[in-house]
């Protein structure tokens, strides 16, 4: 029956003009702003957009787009059930509960994939273009891995969180007001001024959710040979040498709240009437 | 789950819906033989829909308890979901989503085949326009595919929420055959309708739901099997005050040019000698069938219904009857 509803998912995804959209819009915006990395590099012999140090513009801070993207599309796709009345009538027709909420959150991982897939897509092509043929042997390696697992968990975490907010609203406009208001200010306003209130608090609070999936976004974290390049250039260019983090407990922080954000999504859905 | 063969399809018990103090069904308890066509037949607001979200398992009961083919626990119902085709309100699909991928999504949840949605589709004639768009749909065309979507895995009970909103009397025509082949097929139907005519002239038992509570079940047949006296008069408005007044009178009510009223004694020379007494004369006297709309009007002390399908308001339907729908009750 899982199957079922996850083909089901598959169908009505493609087949929904939004879903096009999203992905064509991230795949121009990811192709603008990596080709402007490119051209650049081709001015420059010295720093060419090439593998492996390509890496860390392919899987830069950027990617956060691509999990906002994924989140309003994950938004589109369930929230939308709740207003089409369809979410009613897929149990009606027989799925449980359980099987509707559980082929949705099969999308999250699917979506993660897809945005991230787009960049080492685009990304990939115009490094391998610059890369040479002799020197594939270091295209990809385990620094490599370990960033996609931590990038993979932080577009989990932005996901689960657009999941939560789609179940519970039941209503895509204001569910994407909440959760790009989450993301961009709101946890942070809210930090600063319970940080402020009770200075206790603070340590705490720096393991939000959306904080803590920041935290996984920073290849440089993950790349040994990238860190030592940009601690170098940021010495060179008297910038904030970057400090090397322990990603474990990020890595748990990050897995803990997508648990956390499907169980209360999964517990508040099974609760309501539909 | 296993299940007697007299087990009846649908019982609820004592089942209460209230949204904070509000009650949407106030304690109704009803039972639903297998091969039946029940119509649930009451007034818009009168609790039909939240009864029927109920019964699916989608509305969680405030007090009560129902069972569905026998079973009572979650697991029993979620298998009886396989065994039932049902839509509630409007019919609820994808607009981006041509009428047979919406069928598609409901056959695999079902398991159910290609040629099956083309089956369900023929019934249902939307054969030639299931490539369209749902939203692009009319009402009517939305009505039949929510129909097809109801038979498809050919269920044992079908659930109908108001089949024939925003059809034409050709369309609800068409529905009422459907409904009835199925009921003929030996299938058990259960349709809400707030359409007198259409429950009397599809279903084989009803229930009369108002106010959250229902205030008459039976069969159409005993419904509509006692006689009732029909009078004439020249003097209509003090015939129809003078049979009010009647001891022996049930209720009575203007239907057209004549008065009807449902006596206890059934003796029609006494209430014609009444009549004369109070100088009223009667030119026409005649035992007449009751009608399901007498029957809602006894069950339920309404005074009048809106009726639709007759002058000025109305529209008539395809056989030459009228399409009754009930107005707010006091």
């Amino acid at each position: 029956m899982i199957g079922a509803a996850f083909r089901g998912e598959m169908r009505k995804m493609w087949k929904r003009p939004a879903t096009w959209v999203t992905l064509g819009l991230f795949s121009l915006i990811t192709f603008a702003d990596l080709f402007d990395e490119f051209r650049e590099a081709r001015k420059d012999p010295a720093d060419p957009f090439s593998f492996p140090e390509a890496w860390v513009q392919i899987l830069g801070e950027e990617i956060v787009i691509g999990f906002v993207f994924a989140s309003v599309l994950l938004i589109l796709l369930v929230a939308a059930e709740f207003s089409w009345r369809t979410a009613r009538q897929n149990v009606i027709d027989g799925l449980s509960k359980t099987q509707w909420y559980s082929a949705k959150l099969l999308l999250l991982p699917l979506l993660t994939a897809l945005f991230l897939g787009i960049r080492i897509l685009v990304g990939g092509a115009m490094a391998w273009a610059g890369t040479d043929a002799a020197n594939t042997a270091t295209l990809f390696g385990l620094p490599q891995l370990s960033a996609l697992g931590g990038m993979f968990l932080a577009g989990l975490g932005y996901t689960s969180l657009a999941l939560f907010m789609a179940t519970a609203i039941r209503n895509s406009g204001p569910a994407m007001a909440v959760w790009f208001a989450w993301f961009a200010f709101g946890e942070r306003l809210l930090a600063g001024g319970l940080g402020s209130l009770f200075e206790g608090l603070r340590p705490v609070l720096r393991w939000l959710p959306v904080t803590t999936f920041n935290r996984l976004d920073d290849y440089i974290q993950y790349d040994p040979d990238a860190f030592r390049r940009a601690s170098e250039w940021a010495a060179e260019h008297e910038r904030t040498v970057p400090e090397l983090q322990t990603l474990r407990p990020a890595i748990l922080g990050a897995a803990l709240w997508v648990c956390a954000l499907t169980l209360i999504g999964w517990l508040w859905y099974r609760r309501r009437d539909l | 789950m296993t299940i007697e063969a007299d087990t009846p399809v649908i019982q609820t018990y004592d089942l209460k819906k209230r949204y904070r103090k509000t009650p949407a069904v106030d304690g109704i308890s009803f039972e639903v033989e297998s091969g039946q066509v029940f119509g649930f037949l009451g007034p818009n607001g009168a609790g039909k829909t939240t009864t029927i979200g109920l019964l699916l398992g989608i509305i969680t009961p405030t007090e009560g308890s129902f069972r569905l083919f026998g079973g009572e626990t979650a697991a029993d119902l979620h298998s009886a979901r396989q065994r039932i085709g049902a839509t509630l309100e409007h019919p609820n699909f994808y607009p981006y989503l041509s009428g047979r991928d919406n069928l598609r999504i409901v056959a695999g949840v079902k398991g159910e085949t290609r040629n099956e949605i083309d089956r369900v589709l023929d019934v249902v004639g939307l054969g030639r326009r299931a490539k369209g768009k749902f939203k692009t749909y009319s009402l009517g065309m939305k009505q039949r595919l929510a129909l097809a979507a109801t038979m498809l895995g050919d269920p044992e009970l079908i659930i109908l929420d108001e089949p024939a909103n925003g059809l034409d009397p050709e369309g609800m025509r068409e529905i009422r055959e459907i409904i009835r082949e199925l009921g003929q097929r030996g299938k058990t139907i259960f349709l809400s309708s707030h359409l007198l005519s259409e429950v009397e002239r599809t279903c084989t038992h009803v229930a009369i739901i108002q106010q959250g509570r229902i205030v008459k079940q039976d069969s159409i047949v005993d419904v509509t099997s006692h006689g009732v006296a029909g009078l004439r008069s020249a003097d209509l408005n003090g015939l129809e005050s003078a049979v009010a007044e009647y001891p022996a009178a049930r209720w009575s009510r203007r239907r057209g040019d004549r008065v009807v009223a449902e006596l206890d004694d059934g003796d029609l020379g006494a209430l014609n000698a009444w009549l004369a007494g109070r100088g009223i004369h009667v030119s026409h006297l005649s035992l007449e069938a009751r009608t399901l709309e007498d029957a809602f009007m006894e069950a339920t002390g309404a005074t009048e219904t809106t009726e639709a399908g007759e002058a000025p308001t109305g529209r008539a339907g395809t056989d030459g009857r009228s399409e009754h729908r009930m107005g707010e009750v006091p």
